[in-house]
């Protein structure tokens, strides 16, 4: 009903201006979002969640999707290539740059899966977030989990996307004079992971998430006290209170690469290093190449 | 393992040595099943014999080997120290288990079979914790309360145990919370109250495994050889809100993240919930296990699924309600043993006494515990 009737006037307001002056599309999606989450909270009362066993909610992910949908559409304006190497069926390890203080990188990284092939990439995290109020089971409700090996390869086992951050904190919590530049990858970690599993190793940049929340400086003393792995000061942050966490609306650019095969290494690869090392590597070039690359075609931060 | 088993079971005047004695009894091949407690048994018992003795001595030794027992299942571990003091629960968990092994792992001891319930608490619940813990991961962090520690010595033991006498089968059993209908629970007290308190800002993934599933695993392996370590807990996860909703309850995050055990401390002075510190942090944290290993090297898939025991607690609780108390059974037990006492003859009992002494052929075990040697005891706990 609500939907006709906004999308009638929507209609009528571009019959009479000319001009998208309600967009139609987001318009919509608001709406269908009131209605679906309306529906899952009658769900969840009856006690009937739709869990995996990691504790993630996929009726209430597709949910919140469309919030998240249009940040990523008209916000931030993500404009993305290659996301066909994504496979519809079977696992595959997405490998990312990570900035931005707060990981929305993550969240658009999985929109733009998610539109491309209705399959819901499962990040891990930071162990650091599993103590924090809110975030600790609103990640897990959303299909994150925690870094640890084991559960990585359960996931990849069953036949997940799997979305990884070898840089880690590392990453996020770099000033913003060191933008785009990749920090170390880890102990190429993920890389062994794809090798005993055989799953091939997509690389993604990511352009427009460092300049959501420009670092300018970390006060090591305050993130030590709180627990934190960095305490951020940006621009607006924690000069503005609240409104410092709105991000800035930058123009962001998502390169998915080519996948870089792995079950064709002899079994026991895992354990060369050497052989981890250069797959690292040459994964870790791919991200930053793509990166240069996008940040050519990016002529300004903010309109693109 | 030949016919004729010689069962001993620890721990009986509590939920798990009771019932699984009682259903040990419908077994024809299991030939004696001799029962070590201090109080009672928690069920009727047909065929058992109570020996009221003490872990802690280790007078559990002479009566192995007096009574030849082959199989010991050590059910006496307190995972809910509800009315019981500190002190006490670590001399039961602890110096208990330390001295059954002991008996256990004595030169000549008959004993071919060892079955320990222990607990999946020995994986701790901390915000780094890995989604699902398998029965070779053992945590980071430190104990952080007395039971945890406790459980870490307890498996110590039975480790060292099974090392030092590899032909004895060692069967370990890490169980999940256990709901039910019968088994009081910090789980079942916690979802009776009409408000659920929760630790603000988190919603744990928790497991149960139904009672009388885990009474059938503690069963099939007494019965069965499955050597090895491993957790049971019911198919699948709820959230703490999930499980709030599936019992019509209200969620009261009332508990700060910080400090919750100290605030559920103070909330236990308000409203005597008895709720051990070890499941206030599972309260914030959770724990889920991996269970694929019961499936398939201990061979039992469970009834019901944690989703499933919930359900069938929550419909119990509302049948409950309709049809009044469950303990007027209790009572007329009790009535009518007091009556069989006290009209149906005295020889009766002593018959029973002499019946059970002249079966254990434990004259001496008996004497020097002092202790009753019994059988056909009634119930005399607030529980039928």
């Amino acid at each position: 009903m609500a939907m006709s009737a906004t999308g009638t006037l929507a209609l009528r307001l571009r019959e009479l201006t000319g001009r998208d002056v309600l967009d139609l599309e987001s318009l919509q999606e608001l709406v269908s979002f009131a209605y679906r989450a309306a529906e899952v909270r009658a769900h969840h009362r009856q006690g009937r969640y739709d869990l995996d066993d990691f504790g993630f909610d996929r009726e209430w992910t597709e949910v919140l999707l469309p919030i998240f949908r249009l940040i990523y559409k008209r916000y931030w304006r993500v404009e993305v290539s290659g996301v066909h190497v994504v496979p519809y069926t079977g696992p595959a390890l997405l490998v990312s740059n990570h900035a931005g203080v707060l990981p929305f990188d993550g969240a658009m990284i999985r929109v733009a899966v998610f539109d491309a092939t209705e399959r819901h990439a499962r990040a891990l995290i930071a162990s650091w977030f599993g103590g924090l109020p809110v975030l600790s089971w609103f990640l897990r409700r959303t299909g994150q989990t925690l870094g640890h090996p084991d559960d990585s390869s359960r996931l990849l086992e069953s036949g997940e996307l799997v979305l990884v951050f070898p840089e880690g904190v590392k990453g996020t919590g770099k000033p913003f004079g060191e933008r785009y530049r990749l920090r170390r990858f880890g102990r190429g970690g993920f890389v062994e992971l794809a090798l005993r599993t055989g799953v091939p190793i997509i690389p993604v940049s990511v352009v427009g998430s460092e300049e959501i929340y420009p670092m300018l400086a970390d006060i090591r003393p305050l993130a030590a006290m709180l627990g934190m792995p960095y305490f951020p000061v940006t621009p607006t942050w924690p000069l503005l209170g609240p409104l410092g966490l709105i991000p800035l609306p930058s123009k962001w650019r998502i390169r998915f690469h080519d996948p870089i095969p792995t079950d064709e290494y002899p079994t026991g690869a895992a354990d060369d290093p050497s052989l981890v090392m250069k797959i690292s590597d040459e994964v870790r070039d791919t991200i930053q190449a793509g990166l240069v690359d996008e940040l050519m075609l990016r002529r300004t931060i903010f309109r693109g | 393992m030949p016919a004729g088993r010689r069962v001993l079971i620890t721990g009986v005047s509590r939920f798990w040595g009771g019932h699984l004695a009682a259903r040990l009894e419908a077994h024809p091949e299991v030939e004696e099943i001799v029962a070590v407690d201090t109080r009672g048994p928690s069920v009727e018992l047909r065929r058992t014999d109570v020996v009221r003795a003490d872990l802690r001595h280790s007078l559990v030794g002479k009566l192995l080997r007096s009574l030849n027992i082959d199989t010991v299942v050590h059910t006496a571990l307190i995972v809910d120290p509800q009315r019981t003091s500190g002190r006490v629960v670590h001399e039961t968990n602890v110096i208990g288990t330390m001295n059954l092994l002991a008996a256990c792992a004595a030169a000549d001891s008959p004993v071919r079979k060892l079955v320990v319930k222990t607990s999946t608490a020995v994986y701790g619940s901390e915000a780094d914790d890995p989604s699902f813990w398998s029965e070779g991961m053992s945590r980071k962090a430190p104990a952080r309360d007395g039971f945890t520690r406790d459980l870490d010595e307890v498996e110590a033991y039975v480790r060292d145990f099974s090392l030092r006498k590899p032909d004895v089968v060692v069967t370990e059993l890490r169980f999940a919370n256990v709901l039910g209908p019968v088994h009081d629970t910090p789980f079942t007290r916690l979802f009776d109250l009409p408000a659920i308190p929760t630790v603000i800002g988190f919603d744990p993934r928790l497991q149960l495994v139904h009672e009388e599933d885990a009474v059938r695993v503690l069963e099939h392996a007494t019965l069965d050889d499955r050597p090895g370590t491993f957790n049971v807990a019911g198919d699948g996860i709820v959230l703490l809100s999930q499980a709030i909703n599936m019992l019509g309850k209200r969620n009261l995050a009332v508990l700060p993240f910080i400090g919750a055990s100290t605030a559920m401390f103070a909330l236990n002075r308000v409203y005597p919930l008895n709720f051990p510190p070890h499941l206030v942090r599972l309260l914030q944290y959770g724990r889920v296990v991996d269970t694929s290993a019961l499936k398939d090297r201990f061979g039992m898939t469970l009834s019901r699924s944690t989703a499933e025991t919930l359900r069938d607690h929550v419909r119990e609780r509302k049948a409950g309600d309709s049809a009044g108390p469950r303990k007027e059974y209790t009572h007329e037990a009790d009535l009518e043993d007091y009556l069989r006492r006290k009209s149906g003859s005295s020889n009766g009992a002593t018959h029973a006494v002499a019946r059970a002494v002249a079966t254990s052929s434990a004259r001496s075990s008996a004497n020097v515990t002092g202790a009753p040697v019994r059988s056909r005891r009634r119930s005399n706990g607030s529980r039928a």
